[in-house]
């Protein structure tokens, strides 16, 4: 698979978490990965941020910084309309992509 | 982001910075504290943290790099470190600016003259639209295309259906005599549609009406600068009436300071209509055979020039079927845009000297980036460090770009001020003669071209090295200590030293051509003496003088002649080395021609004793004399081209031909009464001229001779004495053009010069330039093998085999260099046909003289780092790393 397919992939967890979460940190991004992938998939921080940048000068994400329960100041992420949008279309494609790959792994 | 905080951003770095790096921080710490209640010691959960997160700095920087607005940003950063950079090896600095300055302001003070000569439109309104109409012989196209005549003129303005305007100019000069002494002003005769015609009007009264034009009409427009200096710029010199050579004229309007026209002839004071010409050229406006009138014109919108090109030249066409007597020889035209046509063959010598000087930046760029390939070792340690903390391959191309354009900012900056000390300097060396040249200054456009020339040789000098500093290999230069080296970047240097070296001896053969085309101007016979003559002008009004001028010559001539210091006084019309001249027919009994198709020669009007003044030998017959006057047998005397070219092996003494040339009837049949040596009428020219003296006794109705006088003390002394002679004889004429002769050869002779000198300059420039970066090369290759040449020696090679291999390096170089100069010279210097006088493009001479330079300058070179090698220690070197 191409290096954008997976930053493609990257991008699809990131979206698809704030959608389900609301509005979260990027360590909780990580935790939630983490957890919602029963530990399969790990979020690599070299990677996250970056993407979380370059995501929110794509305006598909708009950041705060506010309090965690703990006190401690952290930038929260959430989703934005166009975000939304991205999302649904990279959902397709990623569908479409599983879909066909599969199709090829189950050919005889 | 909005692009207000992407702007602010700019501002606000360190901010935008901190936010990235107390984002992440806050991410570590968070796991720290998952880890610590997870069980983890918080020693350990740090650890893990920080295991888990990697590089913070290379995270950051990534992050910062999706950051759009730290783009910019981190440009600011880079330049910042460019400057450390730079303090930190002040020697290199100081001899790349300093290289820098002289480049870009040679390249900024070259074009500032380009610019106000070639570039700036004319300042006129719809400036485009203006053409330059002249008359031309279809079997000579290229040919230099004459003046109009007035009938001529008529027919092209009304016949035509492209030109909305054409406006037929030529130049005059009158004396203006009122409350101070009399003063010379010269003057434009024009058609009365001028200012429409230009789209300017007067700052004060009106312009010219249609009725102005009728004879008899004397209405003038005047300068500002005549308005200030003879008027004390009073408002109400509009409808004054003024005495110009005797007649009087009334100023209609006064033009404001910025107007010129033609923009050739800067001095104009006053501008006058066709109607009020002088009574001798009256004839002249019947004539369909005199052409003395230029024309501007301006094309109807939509035209193009060659559309107004093929009509002008219909009419030209139909009026030599109509008029074959006269206009056979003008049977075509040629249409040309008006700046172009001013610019004329300036263009050349203009362009060969930018061309130059931007090949001499060329070089020096070439030098710099050796120096930057030879720091790029040193450095090597450093991009490597900056490699390792994740710095990408194109942040390392950037910031080395970055360095190489804040230098050149530097130098171009340096530069600028350079070129504007400069510019006075060149412009006196190009003298008067080329137009407009003395607007040249620096301005905005100026200023775009430095800004666009010291970045482009920013990048040029630059690319190399920046590319070549991040291809470094991490492993081996930390591993190695950083001696290892890249071939390639040998290459590169070696490279550049051999296009330093062609380039430079291409400009120095083209500067060796124009230098030994100078020498052969200088030393070219001009057929006459030229030192310790002064010469000087005044004007004998037809008013008073049209009768009596032959007395009036004679009485002065011989006040003249009684002055202490003169040896000998004449008079002329057209002087030599002024570049003027007139050209008339003639008829030939021995050789019948119909008129139209007859010869013709070059015409001057002069006083007995004017050979004998100006020293040009008599080779036959006699000189005038008083005993030639209007009433006996009209005389003339040929020169020796003239006798050459019209009756080879001939005796020409004693033959009869009618020049025409007449005292405003039909002009008389005249006896070849002596032959002088031929003289160059203007400095530059390629041939001797065939060229008809007549004496000026017999035509009185011809205004206007020269002084010339020969004198034994310095010319220039006598200036006060020669006015107080013309007060005495008239106190209304003023004199003008105090000149020695030499002081004319010099001026004829200043666009050679300015090409010769700036070129010379630059060529030495280049091949300095390209000594020195092979000098740098050969020192550095040295240094850089110090240890091997050590060993060597240790081992027992003998220093004159070190030596010769030295210069054996360095001689493959340059000859590699100089054969592909030699060649390229071959290529290139036709270019500079047209301002070659006695020498070919080709000169095997000159080439081998440049070469010869090259290889011994090179080898000098070469020599001293040879010596350095040679003398290496070899226990010194083997203890070096």
């Amino acid at each position: 698979m191409a290096k954008n397919d997976l930053q493609g992939a990257l991008d699809l967890l990131v979206l698809k978490t704030l959608a389900q979460a609301g509005s979260l940190h990027g360590y909780g991004i990580v935790l939630h990965v983490q957890r919602a992938s029963d530990d399969l998939l790990r979020v690599e921080e070299g990677s996250l941020y970056p993407a979380l940048h370059r995501m929110e000068q794509a305006g598909w994400i708009r950041s705060e910084w506010a309090l965690t329960e703990t006190n401690r100041k952290a930038k929260y992420y959430e989703l934005t309309s166009p975000g939304r949008k991205q999302l649904e279309q990279a959902e397709l494609s990623f569908e479409q992509l599983v879909r066909g790959v599969r199709a090829v792994l189950r050919y005889a | 982001m909005s692009v207000f905080r992407r702007i602010s951003n700019l501002f606000v770095r360190s901010r935008v910075e901190r936010e990235i790096e107390a984002e992440l921080k806050s991410h570590v710490e968070m796991r720290i504290e998952d880890n610590v209640a997870g069980g983890m010691s918080p020693q350990e959960a740090r650890r893990d943290a920080l295991l888990r997160f990697g590089n913070r700095t290379a995270i950051q920087e990534l992050v910062a790099g999706e950051d759009a607005a730290l783009v910019l940003e981190n440009i600011w950063r880079d330049i910042r470190l460019a400057f450390r950079q730079l303090r930190k090896s002040p020697s290199f600095t100081i001899t790349a600016i300093v290289t820098l300055a002289l480049g870009i302001g040679a390249n900024t003070a070259t074009f500032s003259v380009v610019d106000a000569v070639m570039l700036r439109p004319l300042p006129y309104d719809h400036p485009n639209q203006l053409v330059d109409v002249v008359s031309l012989n279809r079997r000579f196209p290229d040919g230099e295309g004459g003046s109009l005549s007035y009938p001529d003129y008529l027919d092209m303005r009304s016949g035509n259906h492209t030109l909305s305007n054409l406006v037929s100019y030529h130049d005059n000069s009158y004396t203006l005599t009122g409350d101070g002494g009399p003063v010379h002003v010269d003057a434009q005769v024009v058609s009365w549609d001028l200012l429409p015609a230009l789209g300017v009007r007067p700052e004060l009264g009106r312009g010219f009406a249609h009725e102005d034009e009728k004879a008899g009409t004397r209405v003038i427009l005047i300068s500002h600068a005549l308005w200030m200096s003879q008027f004390g710029g009073d408002a109400s010199v509009v409808g004054r009436t003024v005495r110009l050579s005797g007649d009087s004229f009334q100023i209609i309007g006064v033009m404001p300071s910025s107007f010129r026209f033609p923009v050739t002839a800067p001095k104009t004071g006053m501008w006058t209509t066709l109607a009020v010409d002088d009574v001798p050229t009256d004839s002249m406006f019947k004539q369909r055979g005199a052409h003395f009138l230029n024309a501007i014109g301006r094309m109807k919108p939509g035209v193009t020039v060659a559309e107004a090109n093929q009509d002008a030249t219909a009419i030209a066409a139909n009026l030599a079927r109509q008029y074959p007597k006269t206009n056979i020889r003008h049977d075509a035209a040629r249409v040309r845009s008006e700046l172009s046509a001013l610019v004329g063959n300036t263009r050349t010598a203009l362009m060969i000297v930018l061309g130059a000087v931007a090949l001499v930046l060329l070089i020096a760029c070439g030098n710099i980036a050796n120096l930057l390939l030879a720091r790029m070792r040193e450095r090597q340690r450093e991009i490597a460090m900056r490699v390792a903390l994740g710095a990408g391959r194109n942040r390392i191309v950037r910031q080395l770009l970055i360095e190489s354009l804040t230098l050149s900012a530097i130098g171009g900056i340096a530069g600028c001020a350079l070129a504007f000390a400069s510019t006075p300097v060149m412009l006196s060396l190009i003298g008067d003669r080329v137009p407009r040249a003395a607007d040249a200054g620096v301005d905005l456009r100026v200023l775009a071209f430095v800004a666009g020339v010291s970045c482009l040789s920013g990048l040029i000098f630059g690319i190399a090295p920046a590319i070549s500093g991040s291809k470094t290999d991490l492993v081996s230069v930390l591993k190695e200590g950083g001696r290892t080296e890249i071939a390639s970047r040998d290459w590169l240097r070696s490279g550049l030293v051999v296009g330093q070296v062609a380039l430079g001896l291409v400009l120095a053969s083209a500067a060796g051509l124009l230098i030994t085309s100078f020498l052969h101007l200088r030393s070219t016979d001009e057929g006459f003496n030229p030192s310790h003559l002064l010469t000087f002008l005044f004007e004998t009004p037809d008013s008073r003088y049209k009768e009596t001028r032959p007395q009036f010559y004679r009485e002065y001539f011989e006040k003249v002649r009684a002055m202490h210091g003169v040896d000998s006084a004449a008079g002329v019309m057209i002087m030599p080395m002024t570049d003027d001249s007139a050209d008339i027919s003639f008829e030939d009994p021995e050789h019948p021609a119909p008129e139209g198709q007859r010869a013709g020669a070059n015409v001057t009007l002069i006083t007995s004793d004017y050979f004998r003044t100006m020293q040009i030998p008599f080779l036959q017959g006699r000189d005038f004399s008083d005993q030639d006057t209007a009433d006996s047998p009209q005389v003339m005397i040929v020169d020796q081209a003239f006798a050459q070219k019209y009756f080879p092996g001939e005796n020409v003494v004693g033959k009869r031909l009618k020049p025409g040339a007449g005292n405003g009837g039909e002009p008389a049949w005249r006896e070849i009464v002596g032959v002088v040596g031929s003289v160059r009428l203007s400095a530059t020219q390629r041939e001797m001229r065939p060229v008809m003296y007549l004496p000026s006794s017999q035509l009185s109705h011809w205004c206007c001779l020269h002084t010339v006088l020969r004198t034994s003390v310095e010319p220039l002394s006598l200036e006060p004495d020669a006015r107080q002679v013309v007060a005495s004889m008239d106190k209304e004429i003023p004199v003008t053009d105090v000149r020695t002769m030499q002081d004319l050869v010099f001026g004829e002779l200043a666009q050679p010069r300015f090409a010769m000198v700036l070129l010379g300059i630059f060529a030495g420039l280049a091949v300095l330039l390209s000594v020195i970066g092979l000098y740098g090369v050969m020192m550095y290759s040295i240094s850089r093998r110090t240890r091997e040449i050590g060993i060597r020696m240790a081992l027992g090679a003998r220093r004159g085999k070190v030596l010769c291999g030295v210069m054996r390096e360095a001689g493959v170089l340059l000859a590699v260099g100089v054969a592909i100069g030699v060649v390229a010279s071959l290529l290139s210097t036709s270019v500079l046909k047209t301002m070659l006088y006695g020498t070919g493009a080709r000169n095997p001479a000159v080439l081998a003289l440049v070469t010869a330079i090259a290889a011994v300058t090179g080898m000098i070179a070469a020599f001293l780092p040879a010596r350095r090698a040679a003398s290496v220690d070899p226990m010194q070197a083997l203890r070096t790393d």
